[in-house]
């Protein structure tokens, strides 16, 4: 009977473009959603993914994401080369910080202070330079941070450190090598510029030495941020971590645990979480609403031929299967439809620096939501299904 | 009025006493049969005629198991539908009776052979096989290989019907129903639908039960009730004959 039902489905094909169309629409959106905010997800532990050295991070006790710094005393450091099983370890210094360019415009950047000695937490440098150039006196490294646009300067000299009021709707170019920067009233040099990964929230990043950092930063008692451990060889970071927090009463975990941290705390607190749940939910309905409207429609058009194979013999089961093997036909087409388009859509937008990826549950959001909306329209369009006499229909009325 | 129930001579294939059937309730309660008593036997073309309104659609509905009678005794084959579940009802239905109707209700994305194919199918036939018995009783009513692989929208009145009568006789049910199978049709096609269902869907061990207004087919039947104000008031033979086996067309 499947047979007859696929052929009276494939018969009307206008309905059968709109049931694809509904649930590829589905397909496409939910899973892109989730993709987003995979790539969301991902870009807010990117200082977490750009140090794999750091097996364990240890922090203050309060602390609960990456992005949320509560900094430790200096001594936390040695208390923690001091724990059995700790290879190395290495400080990493998060700030905020406004900066001014030589036109006199301000910048909010995170100043991100790396340990002086191995410089442990520069990510890759463009144009083949290397983290070493940080080790020049009051060197910075800048990193757009997933912005784009905020790092410009002005082209012409006489722009640049004016007297009085600020040079705002000037001639202006990407910042390099060479520039200068001011922080806090101290002057800094561009060494160049790196390949970090984007962070979500996008924001600019300056890489410099820990010293410097301490140096050019608003004074505050305490400055570590981070300690970043390396385990020793065969000493697990879990265990690592476990007893790093009994000796030194500080919160430390495991690289792995603590993107998960961050990424729980992103879901509890981002009000973008809240935005992608709009549009998943957004797609459901609509993806519901075409579909369901659509199969109604052709369940109800064809409901003179369901009662005519009920005549003759189909029972209700049968019909019922009918319905439901057309619905499961339309829902992996329109799948593969949409996550195919998704997968193309996806290419453009990383290309475009957005913070798309698509991860292993993505299609397995979109494919849940496509099989909800599917079993919601085959549930929908059954009723008149269910309601329908073959008597009626005996003598053509 | 002269006995309906006349004695019977050969194995009886519908026996029914007293039934009644209503449909809505209080006021807007409508009586469709008001006691039908009829007996058809095996072998037989029944034709029932009557005017608009008096009941026939329903009395073939409830021989067919699609109605469920309200009251009396009915007995199909030696079924009776009252003492079954809904879905033996239908099974039995898919096994014992074909139908005929009168707009035909072919399923428009299936060809003519697919359509008559549809029985085998429910019945569990292989869909090759079934097909391939499809086209068979198609070239008996008088299709060719093209035809027989055209949409039903591809194909005239006359022959949509007689892709109808190949599919209520594929499955080789004992009882087939026809409602109005020729009001749709000019007066030569419905002849040549008539002939084909006496040629072909009539024998010892079947019967036929036609619904019809059309008096131009009268003659095809072994007897006609008529009905009015849901009872058969009259049975009668028909004015001339025409059991004789014609020509294929």
């Amino acid at each position: 009977m499947n047979f007859i039902a696929l052929k009276m489905l494939f018969g009307d094909r206008t309905k059968y473009a709109g049931l694809l169309f509904g649930i590829a629409f589905t397909s496409f959106l939910v899973t892109f959603a989730a993709s987003y905010f995979g790539g969301m997800m991902t870009r807010s532990f990117a200082l977490i993914a750009e140090n794999p050295m750091a097996d364990v991070w240890v922090m203050d006790p309060a602390v609960v994401a990456v992005d949320r710094p509560i900094n430790l005393p200096t001594s936390a450091l040695d208390r923690v080369r001091s724990v059995e099983g700790v290879q190395s370890a290495v400080p990493l210094a998060l700030a905020q910080a406004d900066v001014r360019f030589p036109n006199g415009r301000f910048q909010s950047f995170q100043v991100i202070g790396v340990d002086d000695a191995t410089l442990t937490g520069v990510p890759l440098m463009k144009d083949g330079a290397t983290a070493s150039v940080l080790r020049s006196p009051d060197a910075v490294i800048f990193d757009p941070g997933g912005t784009s646009g905020k790092l410009q300067t002005p082209l012409l000299k006489a722009d640049q450190w004016p007297r009085g009021r600020p040079h705002l709707d000037v001639a202006m170019r990407p910042l390099i090598a060479g520039d200068e920067l001011l922080i806090n009233d101290t002057r800094v040099r561009v060494a160049g510029q790196s390949e970090a990964l984007p962070r979500f929230p996008p924001r600019p990043l300056l890489f410099t030495t820990y010293s410097t950092a301490e140096r050019i930063l608003l004074p505050e008692r305490r400055r570590l941020t981070f300690v970043l451990v390396t385990a020793a060889p065969g000493v697990d970071a879990h265990t690592l971590a476990a007893r790093i927090e009994t000796v030194t009463d500080l919160h430390a975990r495991a690289s792995d645990d603590f993107k998960a941290d961050t990424v729980k705390w992103m879901i509890a607190n981002s009000e973008d979480v809240g935005d992608a749940v709009t549009m998943l939910s957004i797609a459901v309905i609509v993806g519901f609403g075409v579909t369901g409207v659509m199969m109604f429609m052709f369940t109800t058009e064809n409901l003179k031929y369901y009662a005519v194979l009920n005549a003759m013999g189909t029972t209700t089961r049968s019909l019922l299967m009918m319905i439901c093997a057309q619905a499961a036909l339309c829902a992996l087409l329109g799948t593969g439809l949409g996550l195919g388009l998704c997968a193309l859509a996806g290419r453009i937008f990383v290309s475009y620096d957005f913070p798309y990826r698509m991860m292993w549950f993505a299609p397995v959001v979109g494919g849940t939501a496509v099989m909800l909306v599917s079993i919601g329209a085959a549930a929908f369009s059954v009723r008149p299904l269910l309601k329908m006499q073959p008597a009626s229909f005996l003598a053509g009325r | 009025m002269e006995n309906l129930l006349e004695p019977t001579k050969n194995l009886t294939a519908v026996n029914c006493r007293g039934v009644t059937k209503t449909y809505g309730q209080g006021n807007a309660a409508v009586q469709a049969l008001r006691g039908v008593d009829l007996e058809v036997r095996m072998g037989e073309l029944l034709m029932l005629v009557g005017p608009s309104g008096c009941g026939k659609t329903t009395l073939i509905s409830v021989l067919a198991g699609l109605l469920q009678r309200d009251g009396g005794d009915c007995s199909v084959l030696n079924h009776d539908y009252k003492q079954t579940s809904v879905n033996e009802t239908t099974q039995f239905r898919g096994r014992n009776i074909g139908f005929v109707f009168q707009t035909f209700n072919l399923i428009p994305a299936l060809t003519a052979a697919e359509n008559v194919a549809t029985p085998l199918l429910i019945n569990g036939v292989k869909r090759r096989v079934a097909l391939e018995q499809a086209d068979a009783v198609l070239k008996k009513v008088g299709f060719d290989d093209r035809m027989t692989t055209s949409l039903p929208k591809d194909l005239s009145g006359g022959q949509q019907q007689r892709v109808a009568i190949a599919r209520a006789m594929v499955h080789d049910p004992r009882m087939i129903v026809c409602d109005e199978p020729t009001s749709a049709l000019d007066s030569e096609s419905g002849h040549m639908v008539m002939t084909l269902m006496r040629q072909f869907a009539l024998g010892k061990d079947r019967v036929l039960v036609v619904v019809t207004h059309d008096e131009r087919i009268f003659e095809f039947a072994d007897r006609i009730a008529r009905m009015e104000d849901g009872r058969i008031t009259r049975i009668e033979n028909p004015p001339r004959c025409a059991k004789e086996p014609q020509q294929n067309p």
